[in-house]
């Protein structure tokens, strides 16, 4: 076991904080393939699949991104990571963000 | 660091394999610790973005308020909310990376004024649709 790249622990931090925002997407998968599932049914469940399948993606992938860190700050002290995770991530909440929008947009059509 | 050229380093591997290459082609790499704080920050818009969509799912979902325009309203607000703090958490890393990168100013906090009157919009909306 060797020491952490720095005492403010910012690498496993930074680990927990993707953590946290993949059981959220998680979360928000399964909510709106809940409440879209009685018009959309089996449509609602397979978009549903695809977004818990994004978010435990995004779980996996932050975590290979966390062993890579963590052994290139301790062998260079450079950071090899990029953005691409960032970006299926943000696809993710925006994916999320519109299916929640044609939720709402039914409710207004039916009241 | 003077002697890498006007572009600097652009990092270990030229920036040809890391994306987005806009943002890894030009300058030095940062301290780690700075962009892990970025990519923190990107986290949490990430989590505010989710949160504002849940408040706008939630409303219609729990049919509140009773008034179906100010609900759908409000709703709508805290979505849109919600979708543009996603849109910022990305382009905002972006913005802010390629700032560390340049070591130049780091870009303003941008949406944050928008979200405040957005929210209080949104709140009175439901206040509004909550009288009897």
């Amino acid at each position: 076991m060797t020491a952490p790249f720095d005492p403010g622990l910012q690498v496993e931090r930074t680990s927990l904080a993707w953590t946290r925002t993949a059981l959220a997407l998680a979360l928000a998968g399964a909510v709106v393939t809940r409440l879209t599932f009685d018009r959309l049914g089996v449509v609602a469940v397979t978009l549903g699949l695809v977004a818990v399948g994004s978010a435990v993606a995004t779980a996996t992938l932050a975590g290979v991104r966390y062993r890579r860190a963590t052994v290139s700050l301790g062998q260079s002290g450079t950071l090899p990571t990029d953005g691409a995770v960032l970006a299926l991530a943000s696809a993710s909440a925006l994916a999320a963000g519109v299916a929640a929008a044609v939720f709402v947009m039914w409710g207004m059509l039916d009241a | 660091m003077d002697d890498e050229g006007p572009n600097g380093n652009h990092g270990f591997d030229g920036g040809r394999s890391r994306f987005p290459r806009r943002v890894y082609a030009v300058g030095n790499e940062p301290d780690p610790r700075f962009s892990l704080a970025n990519e923190r920050t990107f986290l949490a818009w990430l989590r505010t973005s989710l949160a504002l969509v849940a408040a706008g799912v939630a409303l219609e979902a729990l049919g509140f308020p009773q008034s179906a325009g100010f609900r759908g309203a409000a709703a709508i607000v805290f979505i849109a909310l919600g979708l543009a703090a996603a849109v910022r958490a990305w382009f905002g890393w972006m913005a802010t990376e390629s700032a560390l990168r340049r070591e130049s100013l780091l870009p303003a906090p941008s949406l944050g004024l928008l979200l405040v009157i957005g929210m209080v919009i949104g709140v009175l909306l439901v206040a509004l649709g909550s009288i009897p």
